[in-house]
C-alpha cells in the first residue's frame, strides 16, 4: 500500500495538476491564436490567418527602439548583479566575520519589498543625490531587485564545492584569482549562467521601478503598459508578447534542463 | 523615507519644519481603509493560491511520479516568463468584447457581456493568484521533498490511516513551506499597483496605487507617500519577524 495516496487520490490529483497546467498554458495559447487573426479586435469569431501583425512590430521604430533600451539596461544591471552576487556569495561562504547573519538578512531584504516601496525609496535618494534620471537609474534599481536571487542562485552551489580543491590548487602554486579563474569559476558556471538568466529576464521585464527611474528613454515595459491605452496598438503588442513569451519559455526551460544536467554531472564523476 | 515622511527633508522650496502631516493623513483619511481593503484581497489571494498549490506539490513530490522535475519545471516556467505580458493576456481575455464575452455571444450561450470580468475586484484576485501559482508551489515541494517517507510508512504501520497520517505528520512537518509560500505571495500582493492599474478599474484600486499617484500625479505629496510606503515596510516587517520566530520554535520543538 502507497502510504502517501491512494489510487483514486493519485488520479485526482493528476487531473487537478493538469487543470491547472490548462489554466496556466490557455492565455499564452490564447495569445498566440489572436496574434495570428485578421480584425484588429481581439474576439470571437476568428477572422482568418494573417501575418501582418509581425510586419508591423517588425518595422515599428518605437518598438525596436524600447526592446533595444530594454536589452541595454538588462545587460548592464545582470552583469553588475551577477558580479556583485559572486563576490557576496564568496564572502558568505569563504569567510567567517560577525554579524554576518545580519548581512545576509540585509542583502536579501529587496526580497521582501514590495517594488513600489523601492522605486520611490530610489526615487527619493536619487534626488536627495542630485542624480539625473536616466538609463543608468534603472539599472541601478534593477540591480537592487535581482542581486538577492543571484545570491540564491549562486550561494548553495559554492557552499557545496569542497574548500580542499582551492587549498589544492593553493598548494600548486596558483594565485587567488587563477584559483577562481581555473578552479572555482568553471565549478559555479551553471549556476552563474542561471543567475544571470534571472536577473537579464527580471530587469528585461521589470515595470514598477522602471517607472519611478526612467529618464526620457522608454524601457520596454514602460513602452508595453503606455501602448495598452491605445486599442490600435493593441495587435502588435500581442503579437510582441507572443515572440517575447515563446522564446523566454524555450529558454528558460532550456537553461534549466541544461544547467540539472550539467550539475549532476558534476556531482557524479568527480573528473578534476 | 522615514526623514521625508515627517517632512524634515524637503525637495520642494519651502519651510523644513518637523510635521507629522503625512501620518496624520494616513490615519484619519481613506487610506488607511484602503490598505485593509488592499491587505484583505491579498489575504483572499495568498490564502486561495496556497490551498490550489498544495495538492500540485503533494502530487509531485510525494505520488513517485517519475519525471516529476520536467512537471514541476512545466509549472514553474510561467512564473519566469514576462509578469507584464501575462497580465496582458487577461486584459484581453477579459474585456466586454474580450475572449470570453465574444466567445459567449458568439456561441449564443449567453446574451449580454459580464461587465465583472474586467476592471474589478474579482480581476485583480484572479490574475494575481494566475500570476503567483506557479511559484507558490516550489516552497511547498522543497519541504514536501525533503519529508522523510519512513515517517508515513512508520504511522502507517501504527494503524494511521492515510487522512490520519496526513493530518498529524505531513500537514505539521510542511507547515513552514506553507508559511514562507503564503507570505511570498501576501507580501508583494499587499503593494501591488501593476496588476490593478491595468485590469482594476476603480474597484480594484489598491494601496500601491494610492502610493504611486501621490508620487507621480500633477501635484504630489510626498510627505503623505512616504508616510503611507513605511506604513507598509512597517508591516511587512512586522509579518516578517514574525515567520522568523514561527520557524525558531518550529526549529526548538523538532529537536
Amino acid at each position: 500500500m502507497d502510504v502517501a495516496l491512494s489510487d483514486n487520490g493519485r488520479r485526482v490529483m493528476r487531473a487537478f495538476f493538469v487543470l491547472v497546467l490548462v489554466f496556466l498554458y490557455a492565455p499564452i495559447a490564447i495569445l498566440l491564436v489572436f496574434s495570428f487573426n485578421k480584425s484588429a479586435i481581439p474576439s470571437f469569431p476568428l477572422s482568418g490567418f494573417t501575418t501582418r501583425w509581425y510586419h508591423e512590430f517588425i518595422t515599428n521604430g518605437q518598438v525596436q527602439a524600447a526592446l533595444k533600451t530594454s536589452a541595454i539596461v538588462a545587460s548592464i544591471s545582470s552583469v553588475i548583479a551577477v558580479t556583485l552576487g559572486i563576490l557576496a556569495s564568496i564572502g558568505l561562504t569563504r569567510t567567517r566575520f560577525r554579524g554576518k547573519g545580519v548581512i545576509t538578512a540585509l542583502l536579501l531584504i529587496p526580497l521582501v519589498m514590495p517594488l513600489v516601496v523601492l522605486g520611490i525609496s530610489l526615487l527619493l535618494l536619487f534626488k536627495v543625490l542630485g542624480v539625473q534620471l536616466s538609463l543608468l537609474t534603472v539599472a541601478i534599481g534593477h540591480v537592487v531587485i535581482s542581486l538577492p536571487y543571484t545570491i540564491l542562485v549562486l550561494l548553495p552551489r559554492l557552499a557545496q564545492i569542497d574548500s580542499s580543491l582551492a587549498e589544492a590548487a593553493y598548494d600548486l602554486g596558483a594565485g587567488r584569482l587563477t584559483t577562481f579563474r581555473r578552479v572555482t569559476f568553471p565549478l559555479i558556471l551553471p549556476a552563474v549562467v542561471s543567475a544571470f538568466l534571472i536577473a537579464f529576464t527580471t530587469s528585461f521585464d521589470e515595470y514598477a521601478v522602471a517607472s519611478f527611474l526612467a529618464g526620457p528613454r522608454e524601457t520596454f515595459p514602460l513602452f508595453l503598459y503606455a501602448a495598452l491605452r491605445f486599442p490600435s496598438q493593441l495587435p502588435q503588442v500581442i503579437a510582441v508578447a507572443v515572440v517575447i513569451l515563446t522564446l523566454t519559455l524555450v529558454v528558460v526551460v532550456g537553461i534549466e534542463l541544461w544547467r540539472r544536467r550539467a550539475e549532476s554531472r558534476l556531482g557524479e564523476a568527480p573528473s578534476y | 523615507m522615514a526623514l521625508y515622511s515627517v517632512d524634515v527633508l524637503r525637495l520642494f522650496p519651502g519651510p523644513h519644519t518637523f510635521a507629522l502631516g503625512g501620518w496624520y493623513r494616513l490615519f484619519h483619511t481613506t487610506y488607511i481603509h484602503l490598505f485593509w481593503r488592499s491587505a484583505e484581497l491579498a489575504l483572499i489571494v495568498s490564502a486561495l493560491v496556497v490551498a490550489a498549490a498544495y495538492p500540485l506539490a503533494y502530487f509531485l513530490a510525494l505520488s513517485g511520479t517519475r519525471r516529476k522535475y520536467v512537471l514541476l519545471l512545466l509549472l514553474i516556467a510561467p512564473f519566469l516568463t514576462s509578469y507584464l505580458l501575462r497580465v496582458l493576456a487577461w486584459k484581453v481575455i477579459l474585456g466586454n468584447g474580450g475572449v470570453i464575452n465574444s466567445f459567449l455571444a458568439w456561441t449564443g450561450l449567453w446574451g449580454h457581456p459580464l461587465s465583472f470580468l474586467l476592471y474589478s475586484r474579482f480581476a485583480v484576485m484572479l490574475v494575481l493568484g494566475y500570476v503567483w501559482l506557479p511559484f507558490v508551489a516550489l516552497p511547498i515541494f522543497v519541504t514536501l521533498e525533503s519529508l522523510d517517507r519512513r515517517l508515513l510508512e512508520a504511522a502507517s504501520d501504527l494503524g494511521a490511516s492515510r487522512l490520519q497520517a496526513f493530518r498529524r505528520v505531513t500537514l505539521p512537518l510542511s507547515l513552514p513551506g506553507v508559511v514562507a509560500a503564503f507570505l511570498f505571495v501576501f507580501i508583494p500582493t499587499v503593494g501591488e499597483f501593476v496588476t490593478p492599474s491595468i485590469v482594476g478599474g476603480t474597484s480594484g484600486y489598491m494601496y500601491g496605487n494610492q502610493i504611486v499617484l501621490l508620487f507621480q500625479t500633477g501635484f504630489p505629496d510626498w510627505e503623505t507617500g512616504s508616510a503611507l510606503a513605511l506604513f507598509l515596510i512597517g508591516v511587512i516587517t512586522l509579518l516578517t519577524l514574525v515567520f522568523v520566530r514561527f520557524l525558531r520554535v518550529g526549529e526548538a520543538q523538532a529537536t
